[in-house]
């Protein structure tokens, strides 16, 4: 447990106690190369294997004045601790792509977009280039995600698979997807099966609110409403004999029924199933350049990390299935 | 309309007059201002002192239905402290929850809430206000 999150008074009496008796700095940061402007890397961390309290104290050192106290202001332990892991993550995982030389975690500076989506605050120094590194993070109090591209915009979204819907799946559906939707999810039989369609829509959807916002722009009143994410499923098929081969290649696509060529065909998604516990939706933007493959799969890395202390790499392993979107594993 | 939050809720208008007194329950913040006619009085320091914000107020009836809602969507223990000031965001509701505290509230209460208007509610007294607002309209 945090001893000093509990009573506000202590706080800064803690934090000072905690500076004299500290001996040993965090280990450095182990760095990492920029993902190629193909590639999306993901990183995530599970709360329930970060135990030690000096540890949670050493993250809560590298942060800002302001996360700390909107980590305080959190209501019980388990919201606090994965505030303070989401932070923690997102402030070493930036840090570490720097190869030249080091970036001190804590002097990160973040701000907001107008539509309330935080970047990184480069601090300018005249002889330094900052990298065009974006990131986006999201977590539920099990699982801690951010996700990092370079050059172009990238929205991410995580959910509990079995978390519970108080309300009526299709009351819900009615209200807030869309109309293809919710005759998607009312034909499902299943009350399991439907749940976890709903469950993995409403990832994709909020992924792609999270990169539209990455974009500047926010959508219109309804949101949810107007666009339909369908997957798109290619199955090769054997002629000779027939049959149908693995289907594979499934393109998940947003259709808009208020603009239909504006945003939607810009961005490519891919819906993993995470560390068996958790949907993750990454939005990422297609690269429709000259030359460029529009219809590339995602080329998706992605770490199970303790920040400052340990990464695995899980890429292609059974923490990491590709459930929807064309993604190549690296 | 005039409230104080806190410690002491006033009302100064005529449509409902609560005058509600919480004993014991200061909370531990060391300035206070309190605007009067648009002119701010100079903070005073001091370690416990009540604290005072102006706001429209809600029915405190509505503030209670609007935190058992969240309770029960959050499953937070009984005991937890839910009040007007509690932010969703500080509850641990995500957008999801959001959603769906905003579809029992509309359950609850009888109203529709725009899409628009849902995006403004950061505190439970957003949402009671927001509440009274669209039954007032009903009405």
């Amino acid at each position: 447990m945090f001893s000093f999150l509990g009573r506000r008074v202590n706080f800064e009496m803690n934090l000072c106690c905690f500076q004299r008796n500290f001996s040993a700095a965090l280990p450095s940061l182990v760095p990492v190369s920029l993902p190629s402007k193909m590639e999306t890397h993901l990183w995530y961390v599970l709360p329930d294997e970060v135990k030690s309290e000096t540890l949670l104290n050493q993250y809560l050192e590298i942060l800002s004045p302001y996360e700390k106290e909107s980590i305080y202001r959190k209501h019980g332990h388990q919201l606090k601790k994965s505030a303070l892991l989401a932070r923690a993550l997102v402030r070493a995982t930036i840090a570490r792509y720097q190869t030249n030389f080091q970036i001190n975690p804590r002097s990160l500076k973040f701000r907001k977009n107008i539509y309330g989506k935080p970047e990184v605050d480069w601090q300018n120094d005249d002889d330094w280039c900052p990298p065009p590194l974006h990131f986006n993070i999201s977590h539920t109090s099990s699982l801690v995600a951010c996700g990092v591209t370079v050059d172009v915009p990238i929205g991410i979204d995580v959910e509990e698979k079995q978390r519970r819907i108080k309300n009526n799946i299709l009351a819900f559906a009615k209200r807030y997807f869309s109309h293809e939707e919710l005759q998607l999810l009312a034909s499902i039989a299943d009350p399991e099966i439907q749940h976890q369609e709903f469950i993995k829509l409403w990832t994709l959807k909020v992924g792609q609110e999270a990169y539209v916002k990455a974009l500047g722009r926010g959508f219109s009143a309804a949101p949810f409403k107007t666009f339909t994410i369908w997957t798109r499923v290619e199955t090769k098929v054997d002629f000779q004999h027939f049959e149908a081969l693995d289907s594979e290649a499934s393109e998940i696509v947003v259709e808009s029924s208020d603009d239909p060529e504006n945003l939607t065909n810009n961005w490519k998604f891919a819906l993993l199933d995470l560390a068996g516990s958790h949907y993750a939706a990454i939005c990422v933007e297609k690269d429709n350049s000259i030359g460029g493959e529009t219809n590339a799969p995602m080329s998706l890395a992605v770490w199970k990390t303790i920040p400052f202390v340990e990464d695995e790499r899980v890429s292609g392993t059974g923490a990491v299935v590709a459930i929807g979107g064309s993604v190549k594993q690296f | 309309m005039a409230s104080v939050a806190g410690t002491t809720s006033l009302c100064m208008t005529s449509m409902s007059c609560s005058l509600k007194h919480t004993q014991g329950r200061i909370s531990s913040v060391n300035s206070v201002s309190l605007p009067i006619n648009g002119k701010s009085f100079p903070s005073l320091r001091s370690r416990s002192a009540p604290r005072f914000r102006v706001s429209c107020v809600a029915k405190p009836e509505t503030v209670k239905k609007v935190c058992d809602i969240v309770k029960k969507q959050l499953a937070l223990p009984e005991d937890s402290t839910v009040t007007g000031e509690s932010k969703f965001a500080a509850l641990g509701a995500d957008s999801l929850d959001t959603v769906e505290i905003v579809m029992g509230l509309e359950e609850e209460f009888g109203i529709s809430v725009e899409e628009e208007s849902a995006q403004s509610i950061l505190t439970v007294q957003d949402a009671a206000e927001l509440i009274e607002k669209l039954m007032e309209k009903n009405a």
